[in-house]
């Protein structure tokens, strides 16, 4: 028997899960993939709380400013990299160069730099996929018109077979070539010779930011330690899926919950739920060869909504699959013309009472008294338009792991 | 997998490169062009008959890392296994010579080298340390001399033990290794099981045909299913239990052998448990003997990659910590690099040392900072592997409860 089972390895589900560990609960996630961390940008977007709160059955209303903060500052407890105090607006790098606003960003990804900057070299590693440096040129001296974009190209010997290939590097090849002891080594050559270059043309180096594709220095001791010694900042970019700083937090997450005792199972989904009146007593897993059965006081369900495969979508109807709960869908038109305008099935989820419990879209009365629904799953909320992915994600999964 | 799962299973690959970005091999070898462009990529030329990146497919470490990864549920690995069967069949070897031919033939048929090296052990380990023998292995197998072949042992024989007979039965699928080169594991598997109340029946098992398969035998690996099928079905027709102590064993008898289409074979998955699944399951009835004694011990855990991909979590760490003075901590590492017989490759053995590197540096970290004192895995490949790359001796997790039991071997 359990203390608590999660459904769903994302940030919401992971953090449930390292919260209620850290209580001493014993804790399950069960997650049919890696979770949808591996496509994130690693920023976490927290939109505008004020504003939010106010909004009927927004998951910031329903839990409430405080218990948001709380969870922000826990977030920022257990990877004091990421930086951002309340209310105030951050900016990193989006993959083609114009800056984007954030809640949380770690330190290296924040933008902030590029205010007093007179230089910024933009750095070109040889073959890197899904990277337009010219693309970026532009869309940077379009945001920073006092400064001026010089390209620094490089290659390294590590990647020579993949050069002679003309196999493209992901961003996260490069970024994990980085992490490793050669790489930090190699890294340093990188900076050596920039830095020659630098001196031969430039008389002050105090006003150059470095802008740095495919390298993510949060979760590395080694390599922070290392840019920390050069004389001008490094800024990371973001970086389209599969994201190593995405990918990172979720390794630093997966860590943590697995370090408290957790136990994850990945890979394998659920298959049948079993109930008895208003709880959930066991849930059958589809293991291989046959499905294994797990017991548990408390579970959450953390499945990722549409994208995440927790709700599955057809012209006919929209379906919650673990647990068959009621869906709110908007009514009308699911869809609009306009890709990047506001889509109403984004407000598609579960509604839930105070508690992220569950609730019966008609009566409004409670069916299930020991699920709770958090992150994506949640009803009335739009991570496109109100920027608050993140935020409803850390707050939701924050509170279910104090309630486990 | 029938024609429909085939096509929802590529269907639902929506090209996020996850599965390319975690897989060990393609991180560590250029040319492999990776489980997203093998599998579902290739599949859509595949369907309509066009062959593409065929020499790559026999590089697939059948890690199953991808399946695992893959936030969809594509079965990659069964797409590439498949893929690397057709393209045998139609006589497209991927670029193996004659002598790679017969080298995979061997490495597949861990039990032929098994019978021979069971014999006369001792002969048989002191002649595979001689490296003109290995060099000699290299040059004329390409079975690497450097790889860690794992040491031959007195055949296993399980002897029962003489206390009251148990009125429950289990049957025991040892596996290649326990059979030819740990049988001592065996003993101490049976001895547990007997422990709980079970009469353990060991019938003569074959292989189970993974390495088989994985050398591209695929014919050779149905033809033991079958025989192996055939010594199961009255036991699994009676209702019993199938338990197996290797983790590679039991993902083939739960995945692959439902596949045959012999008598037992719609039941073998149901009634296949992993030795510390089926363990953690009497756990769970209130069945488990809770007689432990003290065991003052700190572990470090490898979860092997074929634990992994069975979607049952890891029963074992679960188990030893109701284990008193047990102190284990999850080393949460990635795949060994061995892959059942992939590192012994001549080309291979490189590429599986780099993919284990991460794993070595952090045993040998653990085992210098005192957080462990010495690591476990299920798997005995994985064993091998570790011990050969960090020098650091590995062991069953079985051997921990035989001593928690207060148990002998005799």
């Amino acid at each position: 028997m359990w203390d608590g089972i999660v459904v769903g390895g994302g940030l919401a589900g992971l953090l449930a899960g390292i919260r209620g560990a850290e209580r001493g609960k014993e804790i399950l996630i069960i997650s049919e993939g890696v979770g949808s961390l591996i496509y994130s940008s690693g920023v976490i977007d927290v939109g505008n709380p004020g504003l939010l709160t106010k909004q009927k059955n927004h998951p910031y209303a329903l839990l409430g400013e405080t218990a948001l903060n709380k969870a922000l500052d826990y977030f920022r407890t257990l990877f004091p990299d990421y930086r951002g105090e309340r209310g105030e607006v951050q900016y990193a790098l989006t993959p083609l160069g114009t800056s984007r606003q954030g809640g949380l960003i770690p330190e290296g990804l924040n933008a902030g730099v590029l205010q007093d900057g007179q230089l910024m070299v933009l750095m070109v590693p040889e073959g890197m996929k899904d990277f337009f440096p010219e693309v970026i040129k532009v869309n940077l001296e379009k945001t920073y018109p006092q400064s001026v974009l010089t390209i620094h190209q490089f290659r390294l010997e590590a990647f020579e077979a993949w050069y002679a290939l003309g196999k493209p590097i992901t961003g996260m090849d490069y970024a994990r070539y980085w992490c490793s002891a050669p790489g930090t080594r190699a890294l340093k050559n990188v900076f050596n010779s920039l830095v020659q270059r630098l001196e031969n043309t430039t008389t002050d180096l105090r006003n150059i930011v470095i802008i740095f594709p495919g390298l993510s220095a949060g979760f590395s001791m080694l390599l922070q330690e290392e840019l920390k010694r050069l004389p001008f900042p490094v800024l990371e970019m973001t970086a389209f899926p599969p994201s190593f700083a995405g990918y990172e937090l979720y390794q630093a997450l997966r860590k943590r919950f697995k370090a408290l005792g957790g136990e994850m199972i990945v890979g394998a989904g659920v298959k049948e739920v079993e109930r008895q009146g208003k709880r959930c007593q066991r849930i059958l897993v589809q293991s291989k060869g046959k499905d294994s059965e797990f017991r548990a006081r408390k579970f959450v369900l953390a499945t990722g909504g549409i994208f995440g495969g927790g709700i599955e979508v057809t012209p006919q109807e929209a379906k919650e699959m673990v647990f068959g709960l009621p869906l709110f869908v908007p009514r009308g038109e699911w869809t609009k013309a306009e890709f990047l305008g506001e889509q109403p099935y984004a407000r598609m989820g579960v509604e839930v009472d105070h508690e992220l419990r569950p609730l019966d879209l008609k009566t409004h009365e409670l069916i299930w008294e020991n699920v709770r629904v958090i992150g994506r799953m949640l009803a009335h909320w739009d991570p496109w338009m109100e920027h608050c992915g993140g935020g409803v994600a850390l707050a939701s999964g924050w509170f279910a792991g104090e309630k486990m | 997998m029938d024609g429909q799962d085939k096509v929802s299973s590529l269907d639902a690959c929506i090209k996020c490169s996850a599965c390319t970005a975690l897989c060990p091999v393609a991180a560590v070898y250029p040319s492999f062009p990776g489980p997203k462009s093998l599998g579902p990529d290739a599949e859509r030329f595949r369907l309509e008959g066009i062959a593409t990146y065929t020499r790559y497919l026999k590089d697939c470490s059948n890690c199953k890392t991808c399946e695992v990864t893959c936030p969809s549920g594509v079965r990659i690995t069964d797409m590439i296994l498949r893929a690397r069967e057709m393209a045998l069949q139609e006589g497209q070897t991927g670029g193996k010579d004659r002598r790679r031919r017969v080298r995979d033939r061997i490495l597949g048929r861990a039990e032929y080298l098994g019978r021979l090296g069971t014999v006369f052990p001792n002969l048989t380990n002191e002649m595979l340390k001689l490296s003109f023998l290995r060099g000699g292995l290299e040059n004329a197998l390409g079975i690497s001399r450097y790889a860690p072949l794992p040491a031959y042992k007195p055949k296993f024989k399980p002897t029962k033990n003489t206390s009251p007979a148990n009125s429950k039965q289990v049957v025991y699928f040892p596996g290649c290794f326990v059979t030819y080169n740990d049988s001592l594991t065996g003993l101490a598997v049976v001895r547990v099981l007997e422990h709980q109340g079970y009469d353990v029946i060991v019938p003569a098992f074959g292989c189970c045909g993974v390495p088989l398969q994985a050398n591209g035998e695929f014919e050779g690996a149905r033809k033991n299913v079958r025989k192996n099928l055939s010594l199961l079905n009255p036991y699994l027709q009676a209702g019993i239990p199938v338990i197996t102590s290797c983790t590679s064993c039991s993902l083939a008898l739960k995945e692959e052998y439902p596949k045959s289409r012999v008598p037992g074979g719609e039941l073998i998955g149901q009634q296949t448990y992993d030795l510390f699944e089926f363990l953690w399951f009497l756990h769970e009835r209130g069945e488990l003997k809770k007689d432990f004694q003290e065991v003052t011990v700190s572990l470090g855990y490898h979860a092997p990659c074929h634990l992994k991909a069975q979607g049952i979590g890891i029963p074992s760490l679960r188990l030893l910590r109701l284990i008193p003075g047990v102190q284990v901590t999850n080393l949460d590492s990635e795949c060994c690099g061995l892959s059942g017989s992939y590192g012994y490759k001549r080309e291979k053995y490189p590429l599986a040392m780099e993919i284990g590197g991460p794993l070595f540096a952090r045993v040998q970290a653990g085992v210098t900072n005192r957080e462990f004192q010495s690591i476990i895995t299920e798997c005995g490949g994985c064993q091998v592997q570790i011990q050969h790359g960090s020098g650091i001796e590995i062991k069953h997790p079985i051997w921990i409860f035989l001593k928690a039991y207060g148990l002998s071997l005799t």
